[in-house]
């Protein structure tokens, strides 16, 4: 048992150092650099670098070093937790990240809440009246619902809930010049901006939250405790809930964490449509004026918390379920 | 197979076909204005005009083009490709098996947005690159699927028979494990065939995409960054048009590879 967790542990530790080592290759890869991004011709450098002062910067940047001794001294400051600095906004990228990352994590967070919470009951009221009218239609909603694709559900709710009706705010995540009275207004209008992606997000995964608990409550059904339990009389909803749910929520959990990853993409997506001011629409505009430091330093953070995320997934398999062992 | 299923099928038959004669099918170029600016639907300019009077249904049909051409690019080279290594993985066993699924836990790992806009902005946003970035991690579903299929079927008897015998990997691969295995692969490529497509949309969608491709991700970037969307009634058709192609296309494949995995029935098991 302690063996394999050990084992589990080294390859999680060798995937991020392949992660990072990756991190720090592909960037430097990359067709283009900063000071000829805003030029339009490929390799036609902009006026407003001398050839002098690109020699300069790229000294202070540690760009003419060979490129080894550039990979160790990466290494060695994000074990400093110094991600480096933004060539396009001129800060600290960890400073930069503490203040987007909040509004990502919230949407991401709030969603996976809510289509968790949202997909095992109708999930398990699916299963509980098996083949009825209201389990078919649910079960070829829900299809349907996982299909579409999300950013094509954002566009259509933005469109229609925010440009059309005005119900939403069309884009950003706090109205801008505006005076709140009360710390509550503030956290009003937060919420306010926040609902439509988090629609959407919660949307997209209901689908498969639903799906996911509804077979496995059906699975559960069909032992015997279950039968037992209905033979000793008991009440259908505490059975539902008691017996069943119980039994049935580990498959859920386990995938609310392995969700993380693909939600995390669709949120860079949908943050885009909403210009929401989380990492999605940072990245993007990162990759635009081709700031390296600050692609890898968002990619890091979202690949380590993916992984992370992972991890804890499979701990608490582990732990929750005495079958794997 | 169903109604459902045929009429899905149709559907696809239509949209291929759209994009390999648009420009029989549709009489005004996509790239050139054929009309005046936002015009409405008429007989003339079937689904109106963009802000530049360029014909919207000449767009549609050659974006049909470039989306099914990722779609399918991808479906080949991750489908063929994970298969492969599925494949392989599976019949040699130990060590190598080991490390190709320490390298898939990796690729799985990978957050599938942001890590198509990073190669993408890497490798430079061009059709064939976006169908190798999309490759480079979704390659992970069918190998896992291959692989589990053949590991299952090297412990049925027939195998020990056929190993007995002296049969090679090849003649293995071509009797026992492809009839096998084909249904899966099937399934897997119309999968990947939809989500290509509708990765590539989403980044044509934030402008990171190939600007010269003119998919449908790129038609709804326009319409949706064309500042009087919200309050004319442009959107009736500048806007509806892509999000319908695209909705009833990917809900098409998904129907699809849902029928066939209730035809071959054979439990199939998504990683």
């Amino acid at each position: 048992m302690n063996r394999d967790r050990t084992k589990m542990l080294l390859g999680y530790l060798l995937t991020f150092l392949i992660i990072i080592t990756l991190n720090f290759f592909i960037p430097r890869l990359m067709p283009g650099d900063p000071f000829t991004s805003l030029s339009s011709e490929e390799g036609d450098i902009t006026v407003i670098y001398s050839e002098e002062q690109i020699e300069r910067y790229k000294r202070y940047y540690g760009m003419d070093r060979p490129i080894a001794e550039q990979y160790i001294g990466y290494l060695k400051n994000l074990l400093k937790g110094n991600l480096g600095y933004s060539i396009y906004y001129n800060q600290e990228v960890v400073s930069i990240l503490k203040n987007r990352v909040p509004w990502t994590v919230a949407i991401v967070i709030c969603s996976l809440i809510i289509s968790s919470f949202l997909g095992t009951i109708l999930g398990s009221i699916s299963a509980w009246f098996r083949n009825s009218k209201l389990d078919k239609i649910l079960y070829i909603s829900m299809v349907f619902i996982s299909e579409v694709p999300a950013f094509l559900m954002g566009i259509l709710l933005l469109f229609f809930m925010a440009g059309r009706w005005g119900l939403f705010p069309l884009s950003g995540g706090m109205s801008m010049f505006t005076q709140y009275s009360t710390k509550c207004e503030v956290i009003l209008d937060i919420l306010h901006h926040a609902i439509l992606p988090v629609m959407t997000l919660s949307i997209a995964k209901l689908g498969e939250f639903y799906l996911i608990s509804r077979s496995s409550m059906l699975s559960v059904m069909s032992k015997d405790y279950m039968k037992t339990a209905r033979g000793k009389g008991l009440k259908s909803r505490r059975i539902l809930f008691r017996h069943g749910l119980k039994n049935s929520i580990l498959p859920v959990i386990t995938r609310i964490f392995l969700s993380l990853g693909s939600i995390f993409g669709q949120a860079v997506l949908i943050e885009n449509i909403f210009n929401y001011p989380g990492i999605g629409t940072l990245m993007r505009q990162g990759v635009m004026v081709r700031d390296y430091v600050l692609i890898q330093g968002i990619f890091l953070f979202v690949a380590i918390t993916v992984l992370t995320m992972n991890f804890i997934a499979d701990l608490i398999y582990k732990k929750l379920d005495s079958r794997v062992r | 197979m169903s109604n459902l299923g045929k009429f899905a099928i149709v559907i696809i038959i239509v949209i291929i076909v759209l994009g390999i004669l648009s420009p029989l099918i549709s009489r005004h170029p996509h790239n050139l204005p054929s009309g005046s600016a936002l015009e409405s639907p008429s007989w003339e300019h079937w689904l109106g005009t963009d802000d530049l009077g360029i014909d919207i249904w000449a767009q549609i049909c050659h974006g049909a083009r470039a989306s099914t051409f990722v779609g399918a690019g991808t479906a080949l080279l991750a489908g063929v490709g994970g298969s492969i290594v599925g494949m392989l993985s599976g019949y040699l066993g130990g060590d190598s098996d080991r490390i190709i699924m320490r390298i898939s836990d990796m690729a799985m790992a990978l957050p599938d947005m942001p890590t198509t806009i990073i190669l993408g902005a890497f490798f430079g946003p061009s059709l064939k690159n976006i169908i190798i970035a999309i490759s480079l991690y979704s390659w992970v579903a069918p190998a896992r699927l291959v692989r589990s299929k053949v590991l299952a079927i090297k412990e049925e008897n027939y195998m020990k028979a056929a190993k007995s015998y002296g049969a090679n990997f090849w003649h293995m691969t071509k009797v026992h494990f492809l009839p096998q295995v084909l249904p899966l692969i099937a399934v897997s490529m119309i999968r990947l065939f939809s989500k290509a497509v509708v990765v590539e949309a989403g980044l044509s969608f934030l402008g990171l995409g190939d600007p010269t491709s003119k998919s449908w991700g790129v038609i709804l970037h326009h319409a949706i960054n064309f500042k009087g969307i919200y309050f004319t009634e442009y959107w009736k058709w500048w806007l509806v048009s892509p999000v319908f192609i695209m909705m009833s296309f990917t809900t098409s494949l998904a129907i699809i590879s849902r029928e066939l995995e209730r035809l071959w029935n054979g439990k199939i098991e998504w990683i």
